[in-house]
């Protein structure tokens, strides 16, 4: 028989043993499966190792990839810790970055650091209002949030489809890119100082992971959040505006998603266009929960996975390894890790009957 | 003298930093009730899931009948033929008395109904006890329940039974049937241990094993004690004498004024309530739980807003206004369920005694205080006596008595006009009640006005200056404590209004 029981306390040590193992495990089970389709494992890994961390330039890109998923990372941790089941990050994105583009269609040549910083408000705003608007459906029609942030997702995805292939954004003479054209440089996001690759929002993220924490751990609303998770009728017996902190919690994660938008299209792409966010949004999904609902926790799960990201182009360029086998790898891993973190909390014991 | 049919050796049992058990020795022989005494915490329960193999203990063993016994689940213990009897129900609500009992008994593979319901009935006929092996366990009354559980452990012959406070919900006739099984079964030679913290039922026992702190405070033959004996073996000291002053009752303090409460269209929780309750005032609210309490601390606490009616402080009209306002304005609320509407559980003692002040006096610019925090969550701790193993012990793994000391050190601080305390003291021991108590007449020294509802009459009798009885929603009158009896109240909790109002 097997017995299931909380472990009382477990030593970082061990936690950390925990999560390499996991890692460590991942990757076996990831190269039975390459093993499977019929490539190379040596291949396909060191392939992924060179996209990953192989050069300087590598790891800046490796860099660039995990800066929006930082985003959506964060954005699942503020709500999910309040216990608000939010799979609205990849709609948010979208709107965040259609709301960026939106504004900037309004601000011509002004210099870049007026434009930048508008954009970026208006992406904000744009995600926290679609989050919002959930927050809003759930505390007033009781509408559960997972069913109203998966739906809106559909629209917000096609409402950009048809902006841009029929809709005021086409590009003049071409609907069949779906993408705007080329962004004038003043809405470039800047790069960092002797790069080439990596632009500011990397640490504008790793700044929104530290206000992340600050709020959880340290701010009454985190309490309120955390509380909130919990036990929400002992807040409301003690007069706290439940309500307000819902909405305020799908305000926040809204806008968190949007700057993953603002990142990919004005950081990385310079025009709008659907195809190169998709599942980026849901991804971090995943990197919230691998980073354990912690946002120091969900920077370091999205740094992996924007090294797996970016290897894996490396691995589809310079094996015979298909591309498609990546989500399986992050999936495999997200396995892992989440066992890694049962084990961590809970000890599991094969005990013997003994009979009299 | 015979072998014992159980005797524990020295069984210990930590959970992380807590000693739930410690060095516990005691032997119960076939045909003798032992009674496991002590208050709540004092590690009864743990006590009763080592013998029956919930959880193996850390040290110690077990003699069954004479030889060692190693349980690795409940299932071993009732194939030892160790039965208990649950405080809190063990059911499957959709299944009928009959399949309840079968399904943790029968291990064959297809059971015989026919069979198991003939047993059933046998038993049931030679226990006295009155109940259809065929009803949905959700049709049965929460008294039955307790029979179809305590079935359940008479179904398969356990030779030893070990009943987990089971008149808590019972009232007096079918305890009093409880106790007529219990010598039936011991004549029958069954070994039985009684958990209880009433003393009623501890006296009527062979023997009683004292536990405190975790340990076994003492052994005594019940015909060579005394309630008294009883009582200080379990709390450690000698209880205080109540002492009441003389109460120097203020102007008036909180006034409702046809307060009612309900959903439009349907019938009122509590209607057209008027009472009046003075500085340095307490006044009790006597009835049967599910009377209107509820609602009635809530719309004056601020968590509901009455559907009509006028609810003042010091003049100033309150109602419908936010909890937290009506908080600041100087009013504690002791919630009836402790772990629902008083507590988070899964946070810590020092976040739940902030918990409602967290935007106001434990925060400073925008971050909360700690270092204030741990302050007062210290001072708290000793001077209420909690015990923990620190500040950032989650409050769910508090027993019921230290989980509402941390409910009253966090509202007794913001009581400065009105405390309300709803069933304040249920479920808990002699201790805990008798320190609520003090800390209740404490705040009515300082001329707060306090509004407690209690099941226990005369707990309300010995604290209260004035008591209101609430019947279906309705005050059925009010009465002074001092010229008043049990029978009068009686009636009214039964729903005969007064013929004068007081």
């Amino acid at each position: 028989m097997i017995t299931i029981t909380p472990r009382t306390s477990a030593g970082w040590q061990a936690q950390l043993a925990a999560y390499v193992l996991a890692l460590l495990l991942g990757f076996s089970a990831s190269a039975l499966l390459i093993t499977a389709s019929g490539a190379s494992v040596s291949e396909g890994f060191g392939a992924l190792y060179e996209g990953a961390f192989g050069s300087w330039e590598a790891v800046l890109q490796s860099l660039v990839a995990a800066t929006p998923l930082i985003f959506t990372g964060l954005a699942t941790v503020i709500a999910f810790r309040a216990e608000i089941w939010s799979i609205g990050q990849e709609g948010q994105m979208f709107a965040g970055a259609m709301c960026g583009y939106w504004a900037s269609l309004y601000l011509g040549g002004a210099p870049w650091l007026i434009a930048i910083p508008i954009i970026i408000l208006a992406a904000m705003v744009g995600g926290g209002a679609l989050g919002g608007l959930c927050g809003w459906l759930k505390t007033r029609f009781s509408v559960n949030e997972i069913i109203s942030t998966v739906m809106l997702n559909y629209v917000v995805v096609y409402l950009l489809s048809y902006l841009l292939a029929g809709g005021p954004w086409t590009a003049e003479g071409s609907t069949s890119y779906h993408q705007t054209p080329v962004f004038a440089e003043n809405f470039h996001l800047p790069l960092l100082v002797g790069s080439v690759k990596l632009h500011i929002g990397f640490p504008l993220a790793l700044a929104a992971a530290a206000v992340c924490w600050v709020i959880i751990k340290k701010t009454p609303l985190g309490f309120e959040i955390r509380a909130l998770g919990f036990n929400p009728t002992a807040l409301r017996f003690k007069g706290v505006n439940v309500t307000r902190t819902v909405l305020i919690v799908m305000c926040l994660s809204g806008a968190l998603s949007a700057l993953a938008g603002v990142s990919e299209i004005f950081g990385v792409n310079y025009r709008l266009r659907g195809d190169v966010m998709a599942g980026l949004g849901f991804t971090g999904i995943i990197v919230g929960m691998i980073g354990g609902l912690n946002p120091i926790g969900a920077v370091i799960a999205a740094l992996l996975f924007g090294a797996l990201a970016n290897g894996s182009l490396y691995m589809s360029v310079l094996s015979d390894i298909p591309p498609s086998l990546v989500p399986a790898m992050q999936g495999i891993l997200l396995l892992f890790f989440l066992s890694a973190s049962v084990l961590v909390r809970y000890s599991i014991n094969i005990v013997r009957p003994v009979h009299v | 003298m015979p072998i014992p049919t159980i005797e524990a050796r020295g069984l210990c049992k930590s959970f992380g930093p807590v000693r739930a058990n410690h060095d516990i020795s005691f032997s119960v022989h076939a045909g003798e009730l032992l009674c496991l005494f002590g208050e709540n915490g004092a590690g009864k329960s743990t006590l009763s899931a080592c013998l029956t193999g919930l959880f193996p203990p850390d040290k110690g063993e077990i003699i069954y009948k004479g030889a060692p016994l190693k349980m690795s689940s409940a299932a071993d213990a009732i194939r030892a033929g160790i039965g208990l009897v649950h405080q809190h129900f063990v059911l499957v609500p959709d299944f009928t008395v009959l399949e309840n009992i079968v399904i943790g008994s029968e291990r064959r593979l297809v059971v015989n109904y026919g069979e198991a319901e003939a047993k059933l009935r046998q038993i049931c006929e030679t226990y006295g006890i009155d109940i259809d092996p065929n009803a949905l366990v959700r049709d049965l009354s929460v008294g039955e329940q307790q029979w179809a559980e305590l079935l359940k452990a008479l179904y398969f012959d356990a030779d030893l039974l070990i009943l987990d406070e089971p008149t808590a919900t019972l009232d007096i006739e079918n305890s009093k049937k409880l106790f007529r099984i219990i010598e039936k079964l011991k004549a029958d030679d069954v070994a039985l241990i009684l958990i209880s913290h009433f003393l009623d039922e501890v006296m009527q026992s062979d023997r009683v094993a004292v536990l405190r702190q975790g340990e076994v405070a003492g052994i005594r033959s019940t015909s060579e004690t005394s309630p008294e004996e009883l009582t200080r073996m379990m709390v450690g000291r000698d209880l205080e004498p109540k002492v009441r002053q003389a109460s120097s009752v203020g102007p008036a303090r909180l006034m409702l004024e046809n307060v009612t409460v309900g959903q439009k269209g349907q019938k009122p929780e509590l209607s057209n309530i008027s009472l009046t309750i003075h500085q340095g005032e307490i006044f009790g609210i006597a009835g049967v739980a599910g009377n209107g309490q509820n609602p009635l601390m809530e719309v004056i606490a601020g968590v509901r807003v009455p559907a009509s009616g006028r609810i003042t402080l010091d003049g100033t009209e309150i109602s419908g206004l936010n909890a937290r306002v009506i908080k600041d304005m100087g009013l504690g609320h002791i919630p009836d369920d402790r772990f629902v509407e008083g507590l988070v559980p899964e946070l810590s003692i020092e976040e739940n005694l902030i918990l409602g002040d967290h935007r106001g006096f434990y925060s400073r610019g925008g971050l909360l205080d700690f270092p204030k925090m741990r302050m007062s969550a210290e001072r708290m701790i000793r001077e209420y006596q909690i015990s923990a193993p620190s500040a950032e012990t989650p409050t769910g793994n508090l027993s019921g008595g230290n989980a509402q000391r941390v409910i009253l050190a966090r509202e007794k601080r913001l009581a400065t006009r009105v405390l309300l305390a709803n069933q304040p003291t249920r479920g808990l021991d002699v201790g805990v009640i008798e320190y609520i108590h003090t800390k209740l007449l404490e705040k009515r020294a300082e001329g707060v006005a306090v509004l407690i509802a209690s099941s226990e009459l005369e707990d309300l009798m010995n604290l209260c200056d004035r008591i209101g009885v609430l019947f279906q929603g309705r005050l059925m009158g009010i009465v002074e404590a001092g010229r008043t009896n049990l029978e009068e109240i009686g009636l009214l909790m039964a729903g005969q209004a007064m013929e004068e109002a007081a």
